[in-house]
């Protein structure tokens, strides 16, 4: 049973995280060259008016007094209005996340499925050719980019075999989830390549601890072993690295979202990279950090919950 | 005393001014009905006709909001749109255009005389967007009465009456922007633009960004069809977002889609070969080209032989640009033969710009003094096929004249600000015209005021003073003779012309009568869907 004061401790230790995060991104998006104006505005505006649409966002203000402007409007849950599409950056970010996180849930979902029984397998019939067959499969699954795999599934599956569309986010929860699948595939593969092999080291080296032989010999069916004691323990290392790979799984759907065409947050954060979309870049790094927080916080709350140890 | 007539140009009403698009169509084999999904590189920003400023934007937004005047289908004149008929005075110094009859928005609300001037004043707001430069020389809108505008000009000026033609004089709903909620014009455009009502062909019905935009059929359209019913011809007309290049062509190919864009010089002869598809290359105004910096001294001090207009000469005729057409455009694109693309009015000029010639470009740098040659940085834009083919392309022919060419690639914001202080030696880059009138290119490539020469730092008074003049001359003879000779001035200017290309579209063989005009505009107005 997990404490009270770790969940607390868990959850302050976000705070300073995510501050940084703000005071970082706000200094870092103003170090690249160029900014809002001159993106959107091109080459061919004029000093003048570049000058008068600098003063009409705030952006001649001195770099202090916008960060406070800034800090102003986040403490109360204002993230700004997009200097490119001129919208607020909430109702972006509130459009654009979902097929994100959605995705990013099929892909674990996916990544998880394939790798616990293939681990098993694997590490099951170690040496044997079932063994090395899975681990050359995985060496594959992380060896190919992303973007080549989702190509090879969209043409295969998609334009020849017509099972899926080519692409696309559709309307309603099934739709989304049936447009989604070829993507969270493609990332779902590369995960599971890198969680099968974590898993699979961690079951080989918990296959050999002394509480299995114990279990044996109590005479307990090899169906238990295997799922209360050799995976739930062999899982603590996988789902500490499970955290940290939701972070490259949104980094990966940059790519994804784009071969895939779906509107997800990775795309805006490049669009707005590239528009120096300052308001929609800031609003956006915010609400991945505070997502990738909770991730690790879930993570982290799993992992103490299967070994309270790790609360202390 | 002879009399002078009254009005120097008088457009002559039609009642069927569907002429062109209905020609498109394909008169009596047209069919009505039907969405049309066309796939597009990159979604739309902001559907405000005057405070938006990319292509994006400007592309579709002649599907939502009509003008006073249409572009022409070959992108060098203009017919009547909202207003039937228009006359300028014979001084040049004003306009009367006379409203159509019968002309409504998409909710069914009557276009009035109070909308256009409304709609045109804030057009040509200098505190208002980046377009107003269009409407510069209008000094009043007035209401004569119910059905006519009258525009008072400051001066003469030739380009006007292609300037109404164009986005940012779109005409929108007084009433229903004023009555959105901001505290600002802006703030209630920024609104308006969220949901925009229209006087064009489409209506605006949702748009999931990132994603789709749909449009609708304007019910309350006034341009006639073919078949002599209003248009469009299509129920409706749904953008799907699809930015990566084989993602959108598969979904042609696959039939998912009717059409997409930018299709990639790369592919074109593929989707040529396809029976199910036809591949569009539509004439554009279209040229890509390199600006070197021309100021004595490079930004970091340091003596810039670029300043020297032999060494410009060297280098393009240095350039293969026949080569770089094949290798960039796979042979779609063609050689310019002046700074303007040959569909820009006014063009003047034969054969291809600066034709390869490698022993002049030899002895041209021996001339000034660069025998041994010298090296520069190119910037081009990052990830961009076309760009980086070229530059590689140029860094070999180079080569032989004993120039280094360091290509840097960095992204469109670092380029632009670096371009915008004249904080580099060379870039790649291309243009498209807005409007359908060669000040548009000239102003911005050759006319130091404005932008110095495209920051180049050319300046030129010959050509400033004929630019000038050409902004208020209105016979069109002196008018194309300046233009002439300000083609030939800048020969010596600050540009490396390359070539000429088309838009790449792919439709489905079941389109027909769908128009990208040479200045970029997407027209579905007379597209139509086989059954």
């Amino acid at each position: 049973m997990l404490s009270a004061g770790y969940v607390l401790r868990r959850v302050l230790q976000m705070v300073p995280t995510l501050v940084f995060i703000l005071v970082v991104t706000f200094v870092l998006v103003r170090l690249l060259p160029g900014d809002p104006l001159s993106a959107i505005g091109g080459d061919h505006v004029t000093d003048a008016q570049v000058a008068q649409a600098r003063a009409a966002y705030g952006l001649d203000q001195p770099l202090f007094a916008q960060f406070l402007l800034y800090v102003r409007r986040v403490v109360t849950g204002d993230l700004g209005r997009s200097i490119v599409v001129q919208v607020p950056v909430w109702s972006l970010v509130g459009e654009r996340l979902p097929p994100t996180m959605l995705l990013s849930g099929m892909a674990v979902a996916i990544g998880v499925g394939l790798a616990v029984p293939l681990a098993f397998a694997s590490a099951l019939r170690r040496g044997r050719a079932t063994d090395l067959a899975i681990r050359a499969g995985a060496q594959v699954g992380l060896s190919m980019p992303v973007f080549y795999i989702g190509l090879v599934l969209l043409t295969v599956f998609s334009a020849h075999l017509r099972w899926f569309p080519v692409g696309g986010y559709g309307d309603g929860w099934g739709d989304r989830v049936y447009h989604l699948f070829l993507p969270a595939l493609t990332l779902g593969v590369s995960l599971a390549a890198v969680l099968m092999r974590s898993l699979r080291a961690a079951i080989v080296d918990v296959l050999g601890a002394e509480y299995v032989d114990f279990a044996r010999a109590k005479g307990l069916p090899t169906r238990v072993i295997l799922l209360r004691h050799v995976l739930r323990n062999a899982l603590i290392s996988t789902l500490a690295l499970l955290g940290p790979t939701v972070g490259s799984l949104l980094g990966g759907a940059v790519i994804t979202e784009s071969v895939f065409a779906i509107p997800g947050v990775g795309r805006l954060m490049i669009e707005s990279i590239y528009g120096r979309d300052y308001p929609v870049i800031q609003g956006l790094t915010l609400s991945l950090a505070v997502t990738v927080s909770l991730a690790f916080l879930v993570t982290d709350l799993i992992q103490a919950s299967l070994d309270p140890r790790v609360a202390r | 005393m002879t009399m002078r007539p009254r009005f120097r140009t008088v457009l002559a009403l039609s009642t069927c001014l569907g002429a062109s698009l209905a020609g498109a169509a394909g008169a009596g084999a047209v069919t009505r009905g039907g969405i049309m999904t066309y796939g597009r590189y990159a979604d739309s920003l902001f559907l405000d006709p005057v405070l938006n400023d990319a292509n994006v934007d400007i592309w579709i937004l002649s599907n939502l909001y009509d003008t006073l005047l249409l572009p022409t289908d070959d992108g060098k004149g203009v017919q009547p749109g909202l207003a039937s008929a228009y006359a300028v005075a014979a001084d040049g110094k004003s306009i009367t255009l006379t409203l159509r009859d019968g002309i409504m928005f998409s909710d069914g609300s009557p276009i009035t005389a109070e909308d256009v001037k409304w709609s045109l004043d804030r057009a040509r707001d200098p505190k208002e967007g980046i377009w107003n430069f269009i409407d510069e020389s209008i000094g009043s809108v007035d209401v004569k009465d119910p059905k006519t505008v009258v525009l008072t000009l400051k001066h003469p000026d030739p380009a006007i009456v292609a300037g109404l033609s164009v986005f940012n004089n779109g005409i929108m709903p007084k009433k229903l922007v004023e009555a959105m909620p901001g505290a600002t014009l802006d703030d209630k455009a920024k609104a308006f633009a969220e949901h925009p009502v229209g006087s064009g062909p489409f209506a605006f019905a949702s748009w999931s960004r990132g994603q789709t935009m749909k449009l609708v059929k304007n019910q309350h359209y006034w341009r006639p069809g073919a078949d002599g019913k209003p248009l469009p011809y299509l129920d409706g007309v749904t953008f799907e977002v699809l930015p990566d290049d084989a993602t959108r062509l598969l979904k042609v190919q696959s039939g998912e889609l009717d059409g997409a864009e930018f299709v990639p010089f790369s592919r074109v002869e593929e989707l040529k070969a396809d029976p199910k598809l036809d591949m569009a290359l539509f004439p554009s105004t279209k040229v890509a080209y390199g600006t070197f910096n021309v100021r004595p001294k490079l930004k970091s001090g340091a003596d810039n032989p670029l300043a020297n207009v032999k060494v410009r000469q060297a280098l393009n005729v240095a350039a293969d640009k026949d080569a770089i057409i094949a290798i960039v455009t796979h042979g779609v694109g063609t050689p310019m033969s002046s700074f303007m693309s040959s569909a820009t009015p006014l063009h003047a000029g034969t054969g291809t710009e600066f034709p390869a010639d490698p022993a002049k470009a030899k002895a041209l740098m021996k001339e000034a003094g660069f025998e041994k040659g010298f090296g520069f940085p190119v910037l081009v834009l990052a990830g961009n096929v076309d760009e980086i083919g070229i530059a590689t392309a140029l860094q070999q022919m180079w080569a032989d004249l004993g120039v280094t060419l360091e290509i840097q690639q960095v992204d469109n914001a670092t380029l632009t600000a670096r371009f915008r202080e004249g904080d580099f030696s060379m870039r790649l880059g291309y243009w498209t015209d807005d409007i359908a009138d060669p000040s548009e290119i000239a102003s911005y490539f050759g006319y130091y005021p404005n932008i110095q020469a495209q920051h180049s730092g050319w300046n030129d008074p010959a050509f400033n003073t004929l630019f000038e003049a050409s902004q208020q001359e209105l016979d069109p003879a002196k008018r194309a003779d300046q233009y002439a000779r300000m083609q030939a001035i800048y020969r010596d200017g600050p540009t490396l012309p390359l070539y000429e290309s088309p838009y790449p579209v792919v439709l489905k063989k079941s389109v027909h009568g769908f128009l990208q005009i040479p200045l970029g505009n997407n027209i579905f107005s007379g597209a139509s869907l086989e059954k």
